[in-house]
């Protein structure tokens, strides 16, 4: 379900009415533009804006601000009110308005939304009905209302409307909670329904959300902090610490110094300890090079396997679909592909298709060049010609399910991950990408989950050596309001 | 002694780890007589819904699961063939819950990979010694809406069933054998239903 903030502008000004009553006004702040920024920076992933002035008097007016706003942020907006003409429509859809939505006055003019239907699609023109104590309020209507009612959802389904901004207007603005009866009643005429009015808590949300409404928009609740934005739009995953070993013949390398180890080298005792300690996922790369090792790699795997309950993925010198079916069959969840994605990218497909895309994760080693990055190969001995934000973004589209972005300017630096390049990369995929090389405290995780949009975030020596305590470190994390598993 | 459907699909590798950490006896089994004479039935699942149907029909277990009267835990794909119908594929399911599964949409990131919070609606013998809103492992691209068998809810973009139980079937989305401790606790739970 899509939740929506809503922007209400009259006289360029962001605010919110009560009832719908113009005579009710309250202002929160001077520039929409400024409220769309922030909206989205708390993580809206679309906005409702209002042109007031034009829902009053019958024609657009606050045009200019809006496409201020369209410019200024990222995400999809619908627009409403005062839209009445094909022309109008046209001119918002044109200029990056992702949906218009045409107030019920504009009901009686069949022909011109069926025309507008057939023009741009039905995901683009909405339909918002206003209910006042129950009733559809349509100006100048006179007819018994339960009939008129149906009447007029049958006429809008016929002309192929899908979905509807359903405003309780009785209930705007009031923070007073919402009568379903009204939302139910329009539902099940199988619209997709954008709920509004009353919409004021995040109990209220999961009311909808389990009823399987489309959206809701809610207004007042937002601006007074009833409902966080953040966490009613946000991804509920928790942020995944992932511990990363280095495998060699069988043993961990690069060593570690936990106490009470029997052998710091013994990967499956090295895993248990993570498990316990609250690692949300392990990595296990092995840096192996001949075929008797690799036999080694299998029979490790299914020793990890039988030894802890936490995802873990296993990567380093894969070159075929035989060695990742058996080392899923060993008992790993993910496969982590490198090199081999680069020189065959089939084989992210094929892999896929054969096992899921959730278990092929493919790590790229990026190294700045310019103003981008290049792509790296053969554990980041070989430069390619490959920019590494372009190759991510192949790498989705021939169906890998995770992207494990190592910067090789940062490996071993404890200098922070490079936040601009997990950026760049998350902004094109809509995978998850897990940040790898360069933590060197607390506040790098932080700012991977945080400035960096990263889902997971990676380190090796950090935890090996004790730097940072994960247990810790997930607290830590948390009373900075990351979503954490604790 | 649990039976572990073996099938297809079944993956049964890392359930049975987690049935041997927690100290049960097990059998992996696609016998008929085995699996309705067990004290209880596991029913794994990871991949796609149509080819998971069509060798549990070929194999009969179809009409097997059906009969099983001892409690029976469906695992992620297991819980989704309970349901009547899956969009996955189009696929007719077991039918045994009256409603059907729908894929989530794409305004997050599908599929489901990680940790998520699970609501408990209905205290319930799985959930002893859970807190509630706990966090358990997901994998997953399809989903079965909350309905009245729902025990307990998670939300992604859309609330969802995490656990169902409709009479001795119980069922999670998630995978308890993935999900730490109290993946493992949730188990040793089902094993301890009477």
């Amino acid at each position: 379900m899509l939740v929506l903030p809503a922007i209400d502008i009259l006289d360029g000004k962001c605010v919110r009415l009560t009832k719908g009553d113009y005579n009710a006004v309250r202002q929160y702040s001077d520039s929409p533009v400024e409220v769309a920024k922030d909206f989205e920076k708390q993580g809206a992933k679309f906005l409702h804006v209002v042109d007031l002035d034009g829902a009053k008097g019958g024609s657009v007016v606050n045009q200019g601000v809006i496409m201020d706003i369209v410019e200024a942020v990222d995400i999809p907006v619908q627009v409403g009110g005062g839209i009445r003409s094909f022309k109008d429509s046209k001119g918002y859809l044109d200029a990056g308005v992702s949906r218009v939505i045409f107030g019920t006055a504009a009901i009686s003019d069949t022909n011109l939304i069926r025309k507008l239907v057939r023009s741009f699609g039905s995901d683009c023109i909405f339909v918002s009905l206003d209910f006042r104590d129950g009733k559809l309020a349509i100006e100048g209507w006179t007819e018994d209302s339960e009939q008129s009612t149906t009447k007029v959802l049958k006429t809008l389904l016929k002309m192929g409307v899908k979905t509807v901004v359903v405003t309780d207007v009785s209930r705007d603005g009031t923070l007073s909670g919402m009568d379903l009866s009204i939302f139910k009643k329009v539902i099940k005429f199988g619209f997709n329904v954008i709920a509004a009015g009353g919409v004021s808590s995040f109990k209220d949300l999961e009311v909808l959300r389990d009823l399987e409404f489309y959206g809701a928009i809610s207004g007042k609740a937002i601006y007074e902090g009833r409902i966080d934005l953040a966490s009613a739009c946000g991804s509920p995953l928790a942020k995944r610490i992932i511990p990363c070993m280095d495998i060699d013949n069988g043993r961990v390398v690069k060593g570690t110094n936990f106490k009470n180890l029997r052998d710091a080298g013994d990967a499956v005792e090295l895993a248990k300890v993570y498990d316990q300690m609250g690692a949300d996922e392990l990595v296990f790369l092995d840096i192996t090079a001949t075929v008797e090792q690799r036999k080694t790699l299998v029979e490790l795997v299914s020793q990890i396997s039988k030894n802890i309950s936490i995802p873990f993925t296993v990567g380093g010198g894969i070159r075929s679909v035989c060695d990742i079916r058996d080392l899923l069959n060993a008992g790993a969840d993910k496969i982590s592909l490198g090199s081999i994605a680069i020189s065959d990218p089939k084989i992210v497909t094929e892999a896929s298709d054969e096992f899921g895309s959730q278990c092929i994760v493919i790590s790229l080693d990026c190294k700045r060049d310019g103003n981008s990055w290049k792509l790296f190969t053969k554990g980041g001995r070989e430069k390619t010609d490959l920019d590494a934000v372009e190759f991510a973004s192949l790498m989705e589209k021939v169906d890998a399910g995770e992207l494990l972005v190592n910067s090789l300017d940062r490996d071993g630096m404890k200098n922070g991950y490079d936040l601009e390049l997990l950026t760049k990369i998350s902004e094109v995929v809509n995978i998850p990408v897990i940040a790898s090389s360069g933590a060197g405290c607390r506040e790098d995780f932080l700012k991977a989950f945080d400035g960096g949009r990263a889902d997971g975030a990676l380190a090796a020596s950090l935890f090996h050596y004790g730097e940072i305590n994960i247990r810790e470190l997930k607290r830590y994390l948390s009373d900075q309001k990351v979503t954490i598993r604790l | 002694m649990i039976a572990v459907i073996d099938y297809n699909a079944g993956n049964t590798a890392s359930v049975c780890n987690a049935l041997e950490r927690i100290g049960q006896k097990f059998v992996v089994t696609s016998n008929p007589s085995e699996i309705l004479s067990a004290d209880k039935v596991i029913f794994p699942g990871v991949g796609n819904a149509k080819s998971a149907m069509k060798d549990l029909c070929a194999k009969g277990l179809d009409n097997v699961i059906r009969k099983i009267e001892a409690p029976f835990l469906g695992i992620c794909l297991g819980l989704q063939l309970l349901a009547r119908f899956s969009m996955e594929g189009d696929t007719d399911c077991l039918g045994i819950i009256d409603n059907d599964v729908k894929k989530f949409n794409a305004d997050l990131k599908v599929p489901q990979i990680g940790w998520n919070k699970v609501m408990q609606c209905r205290s319930n013998g799985l959930f002893i010694g859970i807190p509630d809103e706990s966090y358990f492992y997901f994998v997953n691209s399809y989903y079965l809406p909350v309905i009245k068998e729902t025990e307990g809810k998670s939300i992604y973009g859309v609330s969802f069933s995490s656990v169902v139980r409709k009479n001795n079937f119980w069922a999670t989305q998630f995978h308890p054998e993935k999900s730490g401790e109290v993946g493992l606790k949730l188990l040793s739970n089902f094993c301890e239903l009477c």
